[in-house]
């Protein structure tokens, strides 16, 4: 079975929320039921068809082609499988996720995983502000640039990075560490085929929070030029 | 009986040996120790979950209810406490046993979970546990599964010199089969056991009959010229396991020839009526020999 693809029609002039495009919804309905499912669960949705090509069967692995920065809530209280998105993404990537796996081979915007509470999603090029806010648990990798407020509210979970941002006042500076755990998450990432798979060295600077919320989250900033 | 693998892993092997052999210690038999364990084998950083050196150890015991209980204090005072040592599950199976589910209450609410995938995509549960040389890492569960104890061979040789040597050889022929472990020290008991005793509140009491020196005092099975016996106990995950590391481990002895003193290969068979499990040796050696 090849992997359920949706690629957008055009351009959009509104944001195209595609919290129904999950794993969770689609699975187990035939290609017609996904063609007339409509968009959001309200009266005067579009239809998924007025909005995206369909290709695919797969549900447990959806492929989102050709994106671009309007399509908001990617992967919303997914539990299980992958969702892959071949280009930049909206606001809420993962957000309320329960688990599964969103590879972004572009660029997220705002509140990447708000709210997360289990899986993986990991970013390969930047992400906007507030990434990760209110995060439950999981892991977030963005392999680029990202914005403000990085962590914000998050209770538990890892955030890793490459760089290290602007972090605000309740997050704490841990120092730097050899943490083993990285060796098991680092191995478990070769399974994407993404910029993640240089990541080696286990020796992370490592911030913790947010204080404001027990501080029981990470924020784990990666050095990709050295060698484990 | 029930059975578990655990893969200790740590920054050399010198560290993983110093946990394991922690962890493995005073565990040879179930009547006295609770659990028997051993190291099954020594494992390259290619070979273990984190990339690093490793000692896969196998421990078993009468019942479940023990295993989980000496599993979960034995990893409490010899892994935690290790330098460097992480422990993850080295076996799979549907019946899941702590390993350090209940262990990451020592981090006193500093504690802080990852699931992990696995190459087959299967998440994976692992604790890590602020500790003082950095975090300790652990597997959630490990698998427990049913597993067969007791398995033993008696060397019966002209001198201690000769039954010793001969034991040693079997011993390192045998560490080479994997799924099994020979608990007791060095792998060879010199003690060998028969049900009962002339006291009353003893379950066990020294197997008379092969007692060298009470020779013509009681029953002996043994000769004139049999001066010593050691004893080998082998316990592994299945029976085909052991029955190859009893054919493993007497080829051996056998391979040393007449000159190596060894006069005789019995078996302590306890009238047959210990457990259901009976290795026969000479239907053992007679698959080898085919």
């Amino acid at each position: 079975m090849s992997a359920l693809t949706f690629t957008p029609k055009s351009d959009s002039a509104y944001n195209i929320d595609c919290r129904r495009l999950t794993p969770n919804i689609l699975a187990n309905l035939t290609a017609a039921q996904i063609e007339n499912l409509s968009l959001l669960n309200t009266k005067n949705s579009p239809k998924i068809t007025d909005c995206f090509d369909i290709s695919g069967t797969d549900a447990n692995h959806i492929i989102f082609k050709n994106t671009h920065h309007q399509l908001d809530y990617i992967g919303h209280k997914m539990s299980h499988g992958t969702i892959t998105i071949e280009g930049d993404c909206g606001d809420f990537l993962g957000a309320n996720m329960r688990g599964g796996n969103i590879i972004c081979h572009g660029n997220a915007n705002d509140r990447v995983g708000d709210q997360m509470r289990r899986g993986l999603i990991l970013i390969a090029g930047n992400a906007g502000d507030y990434c990760g806010s209110r995060m439950i648990a999981g892991t977030i990798g963005i392999y680029g640039n990202i914005g403000s407020n990085t962590g914000f509210a998050m209770k538990r979970g890892t955030i890793l990075l490459t760089q290290t941002p602007k972090l605000h006042a309740t997050i704490q500076d841990c120092g730097t560490h050899t943490l083993p755990f990285l060796a098991l998450l680092f191995k478990s990432f070769s399974a994407f085929n993404t910029p993640f798979n240089a990541l080696k060295n286990l020796r992370v600077q490592r911030y913790a929070g947010d204080l404001a919320c027990d501080g029981n989250g990470e924020i784990l900033i990666c050095n990709t030029n050295v060698s484990a | 009986m029930r059975g578990t693998r655990v893969i200790i892993t740590a920054l050399n092997h010198k560290w993983a040996y110093h946990a394991a052999n922690a962890m493995t210690g005073f565990a040879t038999s179930v009547i006295g120790c609770g659990v028997e364990a051993g190291i099954e084998r020594e494992l390259s950083a290619d070979e273990t979950p984190d990339g690093r050196p490793g000692i896969s150890i196998l421990m078993f015991a009468m019942g479940s209810k023990v295993l989980m209980q000496q599993l979960e204090t034995r990893m409490g005072q010899c892994i935690l406490t290790c330098p460097t040592a992480a422990a993850f599950a080295g076996i799979e199976s549907d019946d899941q046993i702590s390993l350090g589910k209940h262990l990451r209450y020592f981090g006193d609410g500093y504690q802080t979970s990852k699931l992990i995938q696995d190459s087959n995509g299967k998440s994976k549960r692992y604790w890590r546990i602020p500790v003082m040389d950095g975090e300790f890492l652990v597997q959630e569960t490990t698998g427990m599964v049913r597993a067969i104890g007791g398995g033993n061979f008696l060397i019966l040789a002209t001198s201690q010199t000769a039954a010793l040597h001969a034991a040693e050889t079997a011993i390192e022929a045998m560490k080479q089969v994997p799924n099994v472990i020979m608990p007791f020290p060095g792998g060879v008991v010199r003690s060998g056991s028969k049900v009962g005793s002339k006291y009353p509140k003893m379950f066990a009491s020294t197997n008379d009959a092969f007692c060298p020196t009470l020779k013509g005092l009681v029953n002996s099975e043994l000769s004139d010229e049999i001066e010593s016996v050691m004893e080998i106990v082998i316990d592994g995950l299945s029976f085909d396991d052991i029955a190859t590391s009893i054919r493993v481990g007497i080829q051996a002895i056998c391979d040393l020839g007449e000159v190596s003193g060894v006069r005789r290969i019995s078996a302590g068979n306890y009238g047959g009526k210990l457990g259901p499990h009976h290795f026969k040796l000479h239907e053992i050696m007679g698959v080898a020999s085919s």
